[in-house]
């Protein structure tokens, strides 16, 4: 996650207002499904994403790590 | 050239590879679908959103469990290797899973949370910093209880087995209720009806049904 901008105040506000359908699939594609663990995750830290809610991006780096990956 | 994985269909299945141009790597029971990927390639919103459409194309054709996003594989030894240690695990999922799929029902609030964007507001003391946070806390809570409420509302309604529901309350501040359904295909006409009738009930907040989808919150991981 490093140098991505994590604008706390911008998300914060966004996540009240963004497209609600388009985080419920992206929490879907981040955090759910069936997982056999590769030798590499890729980390998900593009701007677009942090501006679809820290919530789900924080929540799904936090499953992949969870999963002994580096992120 | 890495491998992304896609998603897990039947061993019998794994001929779908080919019209999708994805990679398929065999098991005895199971196959593993996976699209090359450079390793060094970085992801974002629209690598997230290319998973989701080829999952759907498999899962529009044969019965899949989705790959959560993510895990990239060596080569195709590197894949089969960690199939094998899971095969029979992911079986028993696509017998289970295969030939149903998931629906997500979203309540999102229809007024904002003020409250909880006013935070970052500096108060005038310490005792008005305490006691916005108290009224915070009790609308958060209130907000909990009809979320609550909302659920029972949705399980009495939609009369799915409780087996076949996944919920979670408040996950974020415009979300209520975030729910997936784990449905046949010939529910899902039924199960739209009723959703609709229940959100012209429910004045506080919006109801959407999005789907279907391969099972990706029934496909567990272990």
């Amino acid at each position: 996650m490093a140098g991505v901008p994590l604008r706390r105040d911008v998300v914060t506000e966004q996540a009240t207002t963004l497209d609600v359908p388009l985080v419920e699939l992206v929490d879907r594609l981040l955090n759910r499904g069936v997982v056999l663990t590769g030798e590499v995750t890729i980390s998900v830290a593009g701007v677009d994403l942090i501006y679809l809610g820290l919530s789900v991006v924080l929540s799904g780096v936090d499953t992949i790590r969870r999963h002994g990956a580096d992120v | 050239m890495s491998l992304l994985l896609r998603a897990i269909v039947a061993a019998e299945d794994a001929g779908v590879a080919a019209d999708l141009g994805l990679r398929s790597v065999s098991g005895t029971r199971t196959a593993a679908l996976a699209a090359a990927w450079d390793a060094g390639r970085a992801a974002g919103e629209a690598e997230l959103l290319d998973h989701h459409r080829v999952v759907q194309a498999v899962f529009e054709r044969v019965p899949c469990l989705p790959a959560r996003f993510g895990s990239v594989f060596a080569d195709e030894e590197a894949l089969h290797a960690r199939l094998a240690l899971r095969e029979a695990d992911l079986a028993a999922q696509l017998i289970r899973l295969g030939h149903r799929c998931e629906l997500a029902i979203t309540c999102a609030w229809r007024e904002p949370d003020v409250l909880a964007r006013a935070t970052s507001v500096p108060t005038p003391s310490g005792r008005a910093y305490l006691e916005r946070g108290l009224t915070q806390m009790r609308g958060e809570r209130a907000r909990e209880r009809r979320a609550e409420a909302i659920v029972a509302r949705l399980l009495s309604e939609l009369a799915i087995e409780p087996d076949s529901i996944r919920h979670r309350i408040c996950p974020r501040p415009a979300v209520a209720v975030s729910m997936s359904a784990l449905v046949r295909r010939d529910e899902i006409d039924g199960l739209r009806s009723r959703l609709e009738r229940l959100g012209a009930q429910l004045g506080d907040v919006t109801t959407v049904m999005q789907g279907p989808w391969a099972p990706y919150t029934f496909a567990v991981s272990e």
